[in-house]
């Protein structure tokens, strides 16, 4: 019995005034996601949104509440001869796609729910008004469902790695406007995010510690596998944390394209990435690995 | 579909073939020391207005943050009593999820990342235990709770924790400035108050009571009935509720579904010893009861409302008056209690559970 991933999709934005917002961008992957699946949005049991980065940075009600009803995915009336829809919000940075597959893969196998889709989709809430934005707006779905062969996902590991806290924060916070400002009112409330250049290379490195710790754990020789799928801090994430794991006989791929620098849905890119190259259908044993804020590093094993 | 189908994604009830079954081991609360009357929150609004809010409501005041508390502090100190009520070791949590809509620190400066439960578990001792941040409005922590459960009855897990620090006054003071009647969208924000709290769920020993039944369903065409934005005019939020329609289909909608939560459970409504609902108003909970006795031709033996003195504190509801309860030793071991969450989005969520030795941490035996 495993939870297998059923398809995947991606969706880009663009940086003009007009360009869809992450709500958008979800919506998108999601519908695409569902298309290639063959599927209906009514199937899916539970929707959970990793997108940290909101149009106008809502707080209430979950984004993936919107989600649900823009798909489609049984907004309405409960008729009771059907089964419904669930979602919810969760934030675990880029390692938000891994930790909320973790937690479809329980209510899979316990039978609550019978698919279950993961929806990612970030993009700048206030362009021209906020600090630090370094991702490009992008969204993805990642569908997924259980059956009774052997594989799939196995246990995601988390990791974290607070020392390091400091090197990527970000808030929404009140500033108020100087008389440089456009005038209009007395301030706004603005994202910031404060990313310090050593991040990624320590997100790579606490990445590399924990693959090792996990593996050691696990018992898993790192020789044996034979594709790293990894998303992180840079582009090159995949092809660095694979260097440094000493991967050289496996197949790497991160996010590419314009996914290369998406934020939470950079995971689902490199799945689509491993998926489109016909690596992760031919896996026998894939690494998924993803770095965050935190450092926070999320580890999974996968197998087609 | 088959008989054990539902609409709610639901786990547990008798049959349920689960290797495993979960229990609540402690709840925990921070409440702020300092008050705020509804009197006064009134008094301030910069516009004349004839509301009686404590006489549409209930309440009569609620507690709200002072200087150098925020959502971490808060949830911190709830998650410090969760441990001393639940006998935990914060070393044996696998699991902390942070489950507040608020996530202030450092006054009103919300963090996105890294996530709020990644300083909460650091704070209590926990730094092992996998940690998220989860949002989904005033059902949050029910939501994680529904997780927990899950994991725990598979297995996965053995202990987690849910916790939250909700510092939401502010949207009543933003929305202070603005309500001119009752008809303002931002009528609902006048409500809000402070707190923080924590649950411990873990495995039951053989045989114990615990969790009978969780389940949640989202309603999302009504998606939109409530949302909440960063203030344009100043620090902090500004939340939009078209309450009374919000109240309406959560009563309505609801209906069916808590029937399949009964029928789920091979229990009647009157088998409900304590339902504890999500603390919006006074009198939303009363006509709420009065539509389910009208439905189901019975209710349940206890409505718990806690609204008085605390107003209603978003995701943290449920846990507050839960601990309250528990620490006036109000439940018999043997007492079955639902929590019904109805919360934007629409979310509508369910824990039934027996009190078992949860009383034990609590109250005069602690």
């Amino acid at each position: 019995m495993g939870t297998r991933i059923e398809a995947l999709a991606t969706a880009v934005g663009g940086r003009r005034l007009f360009a869809p917002g992450a709500r958008r961008l979800a919506d998108t992957a999601a519908r695409q996601c569902l298309e290639r699946a063959g599927r209906n949005a009514s199937e899916v049991g539970l929707l959970v949104n990793t997108g940290l980065y909101h149009d106008r940075n809502m707080g209430e009600p979950a984004v993936a509440s919107l989600i649900q009803e823009d798909i489609g995915a049984n907004p309405g009336h409960p008729p009771t001869a059907h089964r419904g829809t669930f979602s919810f919000d969760l934030y675990n940075g880029a390692c938000g796609v891994l930790t909320a597959l973790s937690l479809l893969d329980a209510l899979l196998a316990s039978g609550t729910i019978g698919l279950g889709m993961v929806v990612a989709g970030d993009a700048d809430p206030a362009p021209r008004h906020s600090r630090g934005v370094w991702f490009s707006p992008a969204g993805g779905a990642v569908l997924v469902h259980r059956d009774h062969t052997d594989g799939g996902l196995g246990p995601v590991h988390l990791d974290t790695f607070p020392e390091h806290a400091g090197l990527l924060r970000s808030s929404v916070r009140w500033e108020t406007r100087t008389a440089a400002g456009d005038g209009h009112g007395h301030g706004r409330n603005v994202l910031t995010i404060d990313r310090d250049p050593a991040f990624a290379e320590q997100a790579l490195e606490c990445a590399e510690r924990s693959v090792r710790a996990w593996a050691e754990g696990e018992g898993t020789a790192l020789a044996t596998v034979d594709l790293l799928v990894a998303a992180g801090p840079d582009p090159d994430f995949a092809s660095a944390l694979a260097s440094r794991l000493g991967m050289e006989s496996a197949a790497v791929v991160g996010p590419e394209g314009p996914m290369a620098t998406a934020h939470t849905a950079a995971m689902i890119g490199a799945l689509e990435a491993a998926s489109l190259h016909g690596w992760l259908p031919a896996s026998r044993k894939a690494l998924l690995v993803s770095a965050a804020a935190g450092v926070t590093v999320a580890s999974a094993l996968y197998r087609a | 579909m088959t008989d054990r189908e539902t609409w709610m994604a639901l786990e547990g009830g008798p049959g349920s073939d689960a290797p495993y079954r979960s229990r609540l081991a402690g709840v925990g609360v921070a409440i702020p020391d300092r008050i705020l009357t509804t009197e006064a929150l009134m008094a301030s609004t910069r516009h004349r207005t004839s509301i009686d809010l404590e006489r549409l409501t209930g309440i009569r005041a609620r507690h709200v943050v002072s200087e150098g508390e925020d959502s971490l502090s808060l949830a911190v100190g709830a998650a410090t009593d969760c441990l001393a009520h639940a006998g935990t070791d914060p070393a044996e949590l696998d699991v902390v999820i942070s489950a507040s809509i608020t996530r202030y620190v450092g006054g009103l400066a919300m963090r996105f990342e890294p996530p709020l439960s990644l300083a909460v578990k650091e704070a209590i001792g926990a730094p092992g235990a996998a940690s998220f941040d989860l949002s989904n409005a005033c059902a949050g922590m029910l939501t994680g709770v529904f997780l927990l459960n899950d994991l725990v009855r598979q297995g996965r897990i053995r202990k987690g924790m849910v916790v939250s620090g909700e510092d939401i006054s502010g949207l009543g003071a933003n929305a202070a400035r603005q309500v001119r009647s009752v008809l303002s969208r931002q009528l609902a924000s006048l409500t809000l108050g402070d707190a923080g709290a924590a649950v411990v769920v873990e495995r039951a020993p053989q045989g114990a009571a615990g969790i009978d039944l969780a389940g949640f369903t989202t309603l999302s065409e009504h998606s939109r009935l409530c949302l909440a934005y960063p203030a344009r005019s100043g620090p902090g939020a500004t939340m939009y509720t078209r309450a009374r329609t919000i109240h309406k289909v959560a009563v309505e909608d609801s209906l069916p579904l808590l029937a399949e939560v009964l029928g789920r459970a091979g229990i009647d409504v009157g088998d409900v010893d304590y339902l504890i609902p999500h603390q919006t108003s006074a009198r939303a909970i009363r006509k709420g009861t009065k539509v389910i006795a009208e439905q189901f031709g019975g209710e349940p033996k206890h409505v718990v409302v806690n609204v008085e003195d605390y107003g209603n504190t978003a995701s943290t509801t449920h846990f507050l008056a839960l601990h309250r309860y528990l620490e006036e030793d109000r439940f018999r071991p043997e007492d079955r209690v639902l929590l019904l969450s109805f919360a934007s989005g629409l979310e509508v969520g369910v824990v039934l559970f027996t009190v078992g030795e949860l009383a034990g941490g609590h109250g005069h035996a602690h």
